[in-house]
Formats: structure tokens, sequence, C-alpha cells
């Protein structure tokens, strides 16, 4: 039992944030929604993406990919999610790993790992899983995207204009009709543990992602609490509020341990095993990101309410991070199922 | 990153597996302390298992432990609470007070008997005066004649009617500043001058007494570290002591937790949609909690801070307290009608925030000492 990152992983970690708080100081959310860059980066911040490797980092060698293992995707996401990157690098990195369990050709595979091509993932139209069919389906973390691929079809569709959406960190775009650039491939359907393995993937990636903006949340409420002053006293020498803090640290925490886990899960586990620890750890930490955001902004008080804070977008990207691929509702279901229901 | 079993741990989960196949029947009548029978019982239990080699399994096995990783107590509650065996002997906190800080001849003498479970060990901490501000506690030992002379009350302390020894808190050093005023003493408890009463809880549970001490006196060998050192060791017991996986709660949560699964998957017990609901909630915080506990277990010796404890108790609290919710909820009216079994176990759960330091005391340590916020 060795349950830590490796100081590898640690290193990873940190040139990620690195590159994940130039991304975020790139992005420019305005004085308001009205005035808001679109979530895309520019072509020099794009190009320090592909040339870290980012996008190739998941993939199979022989599909152009380094062949990390989940754990270390999973350091990525939450980076991502603690500086609320505004670039569609998880949506990459989950339409390609959807698109190799699918057989796709390693050319198109190569192409998306070195930015050649942008893709982003098909969700159903109740954004709970990746569609199976293009009609009504939409694709999540899209912006700059050319298409998504349907791997059940192996079509890829052009995509529509970003739909209003809570995160303005990621574009939700309908798909369209057939895309002409792209063309089809003859997919084969992963097995049923291969199939598992890729929905604990996606799972374990959006529940790394949500850690890391609770823990964001979290640090920077703390950090406000020890500088705001109120009655002559920093606002978190109050009971009241160390509280508050206090059981956010604690959702935090077990969200950590929940998502380390999942991740671990994907790549050791069998995957009817690994998929059941992810809607756990996905479940847990839906609920909890939520809580913690909430309890932030809560700390921030009225300047938490303010667009000009950060606070109202970690709390955005909970919120839409919580039912991208399902909530903890649409997962407890499943739990229901597997655990107590008389067969 | 790894969850599973090395080869070392995986012997040792598949030996207590089968040990557990062979012998748990002989326990099948379960543990508890709400009679002088379930008590029997329960100490019975520990000495089996601790005749086994599986009580004190991270302490030295130079006085009877077996040295092992904290990860081993993770596999130890993990097993317990899926063969459906009551909890672990309540030791861990106890014997690393006495493990980490006394001197040799102290160790050699007392943690073996604690350590097989042939002694049993109460912890005298709190006071009628002195609850969540333990360091106000009033209980004197002053040294004279080379012996501790002890005289004052402690309550709350658990086991003391059928313990045969007491980790006690003491003022020694009424001079100097409150926390740097005490020290830790190992008391005999057939000592003369020691007096215990019962308390009966409102759950009918008889763990808990009060006991005095009129004039004890206790052999200055007795003392565990230093004189004035006792806050010190008191602190480094209590992170062992909201440890959940020291207390036996993991095991006990998820053996709750199967066995409401059950009843409601046989039809045993009626759950419409929000109950199932809740339930399933459940399922997901003690997994999460167990998760949880198996990592901060796996690096407990690279923990600096000493306050994972309090972050382990606040979940482990926090999900035991939704947990009997639900089961009570499951029990419908027979959670107040007929045998008081379910609402006994639900009130039980209502003193998971209170003992050990109340979960308000265990936020507080959080907020301060982890996440650094200034004191008032």
């Amino acid at each position: 039992m060795v349950i830590e990152l490796t100081a590898e992983q640690r290193a990873f970690r940190e040139s990620c944030g690195k590159l994940a708080a130039v991304l975020a100081a790139q992005w420019n959310r305005g004085r308001g929604p009205h005035d808001i860059a679109p979530p895309v980066p520019d072509k020099a911040s794009w190009s320090r993406v592909v040339d870290t490797g980012w996008l190739a980092i998941g993939l199979r060698e022989e599909n152009g990919g380094a062949g990390a293992g989940v754990v270390d995707l999973t350091v990525l996401a939450e980076q991502l999610g603690h500086h609320t990157v505004a670039a569609p690098v998880l949506g990459i990195i989950l339409a390609a790993e959807q698109l190799q369990a699918w057989g796709a050709p390693s050319g198109l595979l190569q192409d998306i790992a070195e930015g050649g091509i942008r893709l982003a993932p098909a969700l159903d139209a109740n954004l709970r899983g990746l569609a199976c069919a293009a009609v009504g389906a939409l694709a999540w973390d899209a912006a700059g995207a050319e298409a998504a691929v349907i791997p059940a079809s192996g079509v890829a569709h052009s995509l529509g204009d970003p739909l209003p959406f809570a995160d303005p960190t990621r574009a939700v775009r309908p798909l369209g009709a057939p895309s002409a650039g792209i063309p089809a491939f003859a997919p084969t359907a992963p097995d049923g543990d291969a199939a598992a393995r890729l929905d604990a993937f996606a799972l374990s990636l959006l529940t790394a992602d949500l850690l890391g903006t609770m823990q964001a949340a979290l640090d920077a409420a703390i950090e406000h609490a020890r500088t705001r002053a109120q009655f002559g006293a920093p606002i978190g020498s109050f009971q009241a509020v160390q509280q508050l803090l206090a059981d956010s640290h604690v959702l935090v925490e077990a969200g950590r341990s929940a998502s380390y886990y999942s991740a671990w899960a994907v790549d050791a586990l069998p995957g009817r095993e690994a998929l059941r620890a992810a809607r756990v750890a996905k479940a847990f930490v839906s609920r909890s990101a939520v809580e913690v955001c909430e309890s932030a902004i809560q700390v921030f008080g009225g300047i938490g309410m303010t667009w000009e804070a950060p606070a109202h977008i970690w709390l955005r990207r909970a919120h839409a991070g919580r039912l991208v691929l399902g909530d903890e509702h649409h997962h407890q279901s499943f739990i229901a199922d597997d655990d107590f229901s008389r067969s | 990153m790894d969850f599973a079993d090395d080869p070392a741990e995986a012997e040792f989960r598949a030996g207590l597996r089968a040990w557990l196949r062979d012998h748990l029947a002989e326990h099948r009548d379960g543990t508890g302390y709400e009679s002088a029978a379930a008590v029997e019982r329960t100490l019975r239990w520990h000495r089996a298992l601790a005749a086994a080699g599986y009580a004190g399994l991270s302490l030295p096995a130079a006085y009877g432990g077996r040295g092992l990783p904290d990860a081993y107590e993770a596999i130890l509650n993990e097993e317990l609470a899926a063969a459906g065996a009551p909890p672990s002997p309540p030791i861990g906190h106890i014997a690393h007070a006495v493990a980490d800080f006394a001197g040799e001849e102290l160790k050699a003498r007392v943690l073996p008997g604690l350590l097989d479970c042939t002694e049993v060990w109460c912890q005298g901490f709190s006071e009628p005066g002195a609850g969540s501000d333990l360091a106000g506690l009033s209980t004197t030992a002053t040294f004279d004649d080379g012996r501790f002379v002890v005289n004052g009350q402690k309550i709350w302390t658990s086991g003391a009617m059928w313990s045969g020894w007491c980790l006690l808190l003491a003022r020694t050093e009424p001079d100097r500043p409150r926390h740097r005023g005490l020290s830790m003493l190992v008391v005999d408890m057939r000592s003369p001058g020691v007096d215990r009463r019962e308390i009966v809880l409102a759950s009918g549970s008889r763990e808990f007494a009060e006991v005095f001490f009129d004039g004890v006196t206790v052999p200055a060998a007795n003392l565990i570290g230093e004189r004035g050192q006792g806050w010190q060791i008191a602190m480094h017991m209590l992170s062992y002591e909201r440890g959940p996986a020291d207390m036996g709660w993991v095991g006990r949560l998820g053996r709750v937790l199967a066995t409401a699964c059950d009843d409601v998957r046989s039809g045993r017990v009626a759950a419409d949609a929000g109950l199932r609901r809740r339930l399933a909630e459940a399922t997901v915080e003690v997994q999460v909690m167990q998760w949880h506990v198996a990592r901060s277990l796996a690096n407990r010796t690279t923990d600096t801070t000493g306050s994972a404890g309090s972050v382990d108790k606040l979940l482990a609290t926090r999900v035991e307290q939704n947990l009997y919710r639900v089961v009570s909820d499951l029990a419908g009216p027979s959670f107040v009608l007929g045998a008081p079994g379910p609402f006994s176990d639900y009130l039980w759960s209502r003193a998971q925030s209170i003992y050990g330091g109340t979960q308000q005391i265990q936020r507080q340590i959080v907020a301060q000492r982890v996440l650094g916020l200034p004191l008032a």
C-alpha cells in the first residue's frame, strides 16, 4: 500500500501548475458576461500546451502518445481545475481516449496528440454520459474544436455555435452535419471491460478537475480569511469562519482520497470495479465541490458575489463539472442498483 | 499510487481471513458494554484476537506488538468489517503513548499485558471541570518522598469499571503555565484510594465511569516521559484516538452499512425511492471514508502536522451520523417501538461528535493547526 504521488508525479504536478497558471492568466473574463473572452487560448499559448505534450501523454505510444498512467493524467486534470484553465485540454484528452478505445486509426490519434486537429467529446443531451449517437448530442469543452466524433459510428460531426453554459471556462456546442474534413473510420466497439474502463477514465479526470477547483476555492478563502479584518481582527480568527473552513478542508481531503483511488483503479482493477470506484468518487466530489465553493463565497462575503472576484468561476466550474458525466444522484442510482436492489 | 496489498500485506490478509473463518463463530454473540456478560464477551474477543497476533499490529515487536506499518491496521479493520466481526480492541492510542514516550523499564513492564489484552487499560483525562478545556484539569499528582500522591476526580473514563490500569493525566507542576504543568502517569487501579462509579449512558451502555483518587500513591517509575510532558503525550495520544482505524470505527460502520443494504435487498426492510437514495449516499460516504483512512494510515509516519486524526474524526463522525439517520429511518416504527436496539445505536452515534474532543473542538484544531488561521 503506497497512497501518495511519486516524486516524478509531484514534479509533474509542479510543471503542470506553472503552465496552467500561465494559461489562466492569459484568459480574460472581462468586466462581466457581456465582454468575456471565449475559452480559447491564443496561438502561442496553445503551442505551449501542444509542445508540453499534455494532449499526448495518455495515448498509447503507437498512437503518438506517451502511455502515461491515469494517476498522471489526474495530476494534470487537478491543475487544470485548480487554475480553472479556460482551454479545452481535458476535452481533447477525453475525446482522444474514447477514439483510441473504439479503434480509431493511429493517424487520426497522432494528429490529435500533435495538435494538428482539435476534437471534443460528444455527450448525450443531458450531459450524463458519452454520446452513442449524434442526434441531440452536445460537444463539451469544445472551444476551438473542429468536430466531435461519435465513436459508435466513426463519423465526425461539425459543431455549432456555443450554447449558453454556466461555466465560461468550457464551451458546449451542438453537433451538426458530418464533417467533410475528417474521414469516417470503421469503429471496433470496446468489450465490456474496456467500455467500463473508458467510463471510469472519463469520470476520474472530471473528479480530479473538480478536486482542483475545490482546493483552489478553499485556499483562496483561507487566504482571504487571514487578511480581511472586521471588528479589529482577521475574520479567520472567528470561530464561525474557522468551523466553515475546517469542514471544507475535510471535504477536500476526503475528496482527494477518493480521487486518488478512482484514478489508481482505472489502471489497476478490472473495468467493472474501476467504474464502481469512479462513480463513488464522482458522486462524492460532485457534491463536495459545490459545498466547498459555496462556503468559499460565504467567506468572501459581498466581494464573492461580484464578477470581478474569481469565486463565482469556481462555483460555476464546480456545478458544471458536477453535472457533466453525471451528478451524485445519477451515480448513486447505479450504486443503489448494484448494492441493494432486489434481483 | 498503489491501494493494493504488497505481497506481505496480501499474506497477512489471507492469514487473517482464514483465522476469522475458523474462529469467528466462537464469538457470534457479539460484543458490547451494556451488561457484565457483554463486557466479558468483549474482553474474550479482544484476547482471542491478541492471542492470534492481531492486536497491537503497529506497536514494537519487542513489547508484544507486531512491528508492522500502520497500513496493516487498515487491513485488520477492512477484514473485520468484511467478515462481520466485532471491532478490534481500542488500545492503539494508549499503547502508542506508552511505546513512544515511556522508558525501557516501564515499557517492558506494562506493554505486553496491554497488547495481549490480558490487562485492561483506561484513560483518565476528562474531569467534571475539564472537558473540551482539557488543560484546565485539576487532579493533582504531588511528588513526595520518591512517589506521586494523586488526588482528584476523572469522568467519562471508558472501561474504568473493569480496568486494571489507568493512563492518568494529572497536574504535577502547579506553578508552571497550565499546559506545561501536566504529567502522564501509569496508575494501578487496584491501589488503595481508587474508587469508581459507573455511568449509565442514555443508550444503556455501561462503558463509562467516574473515577475518584483519594491519596493514591504511584511509584516514580510509573511516570511516562518527563514531568511536565503530559500535554504533549496527551496530544500525541489523541491524534491516535481520533484516527478512525485505531478505534475500530471503519469496521463498525462498514458492518452497519452492509446490514442495512442486506435488509433492503432481501426485502426485510422496505425502502422507498427517497430512502434508497439516502442509503446510496451513505454508501458513497462510507466507501470514501474507507479510502481516506487507508490513505491516512499509509502516510501516518510522514504526517508532520499531528492533526490528521482530527480531519479523520471529523469525516468519520459526519459519515457515521448520516448513516445512522438513514438506518433509523429504514427501521420505520421499530425505531421507537419494540426492542430498543435501533434507538440505542442511534443515540450512541450522537456521542461520536462529543467524545475524544467535540466536533467543534476538532474543527478549531484543523482551522488553527492545519489551515493556519489566526487565534482569536
